[in-house]
């Protein structure tokens, strides 16, 4: 199919790529500074957002920073011992599911709340993202998603606490309302500017960019953070082009456990949008 | 290296409203089995976080190792000076030395492990940690405190050699541990010898009305 700036073409083709890559379901949302347009396919379906749901989970822990409850320098007692939602049985995040292994190095020590943002997002460590949500409090951290009127995003739990899933209590986020949390860190509206430009440089420095980053040209810069699990594989950015206004995008996918290609389906899907949005440039030249 | 012996002792009651509020001077408290108990009198002033570095409270331990607090701790016991620690602390450490000769090793004490105060988001009630009597070890050399085996062995070890420690037990209830080593003196009040006596501190804070409501139950 070839490129154009009709809407109803990029949903085509977006509905395409998730097909032949046997994806099970796909949705997309994006938001365009350069044109002020909103552009959704299956934008407000739930899936289980796995990782990306540090993202809100980061805004909430600004949030808290911004009532005045900690600060970006306070220490955290890193321990690897939660409490399930569900049967508030103990359990303890693997090791070996998490690509970071500073926080793991800290046990028994402390590190401070912006190091455990830092780590949460840019390497998605599960303790860091645990410890963030034990000392905050789900209830904080859903109250600073309601503050900024974030629907699409339900914040059940912390991660990998396998008695809440067996439960069916799980995070759910929508490709719409990751936009929407996309939208409050890029227009400095997170709580304050400050907190706003502070997550955005976080997210600038992500370490995996195999799905949205893989799929626009090598001068843009994005800023992202990846979720995946068995059955999902996501990814939601904020994309800085130049000579062009940014775009915040959010790409989310299901799967049957064990199939490939993940990645490489967001990135198809990244460069699908990225090419209508160049096309539709083109036009209006 | 200084040791404790350097460090001013202060009477609780003496210190300002700010600081009796959060260190609670000899007022009473209620454990997890709602027992009351008597809170530490008398402590020991930190000027700065140097001097807490640089004290030594026992040959391998050091007088920060035990006033290692996160954001639960409150603001003017953790981001600001002078700090307090019960003077019994300096017993904590003689006796965890004596442990750490035994296993030949280095023993490392969890934040939040050491002292806290009664203002401390975790002190829901009273406990050893409040009078400076307990410690959390999360390493004892390259062995991390986090499953049965090495707890239990530990454990025992440290009732072996302390007389009159308590080792929490391995497990996930209430008065067990599953990810690290508490060991604790009881609630243990040093007074140093040439401290007022209590005639001199006047009426204590929560006294009368925690006794009335002792003597109604």
């Amino acid at each position: 199919m070839a490129e154009t700036s009709d809407p109803d073409d990029l949903k085509a083709r977006v509905e395409q790529i998730g097909r032949d890559a046997g994806a099970e379901r796909v949705a997309c949302c994006m938001f365009d500074y350069h044109t002020r347009g909103w552009w959704d396919y299956q934008g407000d379906e739930w899936f289980h957002a796995a990782s990306t749901i540090k993202v809100p989970i980061l805004v909430g822990v600004f949030g808290a920073i911004h009532r005045g409850r900690l600060a970006r320098e306070s220490r955290v007692h890193v321990r690897n011992r939660f409490l399930s939602v569900a049967s508030r049985q103990p359990f303890r995040v693997e090791a070996a599911r998490d690509a970071n292994a500073v926080v793991p190095q800290h046990l028994g020590r402390t590190l401070k709340v912006d190091e455990l943002c830092f780590h949460m997002i840019v390497t998605s460590s599960n303790l860091a993202t645990n410890l963030l949500v034990d000392l905050v409090g789900l209830d904080d951290l859903r109250a600073s998603v309601k503050e900024l009127e974030i629907d699409g995003v339900q914040l059940e739990r912390g991660v990998e606490d396998n008695d809440a899933f067996d439960a069916g209590i799980s995070n759910r986020v929508t490709a719409r309302g990751m936009v929407k949390t996309l939208r409050h860190i890029e227009e400095g509206t997170a709580f304050s500017v400050e907190a706003s430009a502070r997550m955005l440089e976080i997210m600038h420095e992500q370490e995996f960019r195999s799905g949205i980053p893989a799929g626009v040209p090598d001068g843009a810069k994005v800023a992202n953070k990846t979720g995946e699990i068995s059955t999902v594989a996501h990814d939601a950015a904020i994309v800085y082009l130049p000579g062009r206004k940014p775009y915040a995008i959010t790409v989310l996918t299901e799967w049957e456990p064990g199939s490939s290609g993940r990645h490489d389906t967001i990135a198809r899907i990244s460069r699908a949008v990225y090419n209508h949005l160049t096309a539709a440039g083109k036009k209006n030249a | 290296m200084p040791d404790a012996t350097v460090l001013k002792m202060v009477d609780g009651t003496t210190l300002g409203a700010e600081y009796r509020a959060v260190l609670r001077p000899g007022e009473l408290m209620r454990d997890r089995s709602r027992r009351v108990r008597r809170l530490p009198r008398f402590f020991y002033e930190i000027p700065s976080w140097d001097v807490a570095l640089d004290t030594q409270l026992a040959p391998h331990f050091q007088l920060w190792e035990f006033i290692n607090v996160d954001v639960r701790e409150t603001e003017l016991l953790r981001a600001s000076w002078p700090r307090y620690i019960p003077c019994a602390v300096s017993l904590l450490a003689a006796y965890l030395e004596l442990f750490r000769q035994e296993v030949g090793t280095y023993v490392h004490v969890a934040a939040n492990g050491g002292y806290r105060s009664p203002a401390h988001r975790f002190s829901g009630h009273a406990s050893p940690h409040l009078w400076g009597t307990a410690a959390n070890i999360y390493r004892i050399g390259d062995d991390w405190l986090d499953d049965d085996r090495t707890i239990t062995r530990y454990g025992k070890i440290a009732e072996k050699v302390l007389p009159g420690i308590r080792a929490l037990p391995w497990g996930h209830g209430v008065g067990e541990t599953d990810d690290q080593l508490h060991l604790d003196l009881g609630y243990t009040v040093v007074v140093p010898s040439d401290a007022p006596g209590e005639e001199d501190a006047g009426p204590v804070p929560g006294h009368d009305a925690e006794i009335a409501e002792v003597g109604a139950r």
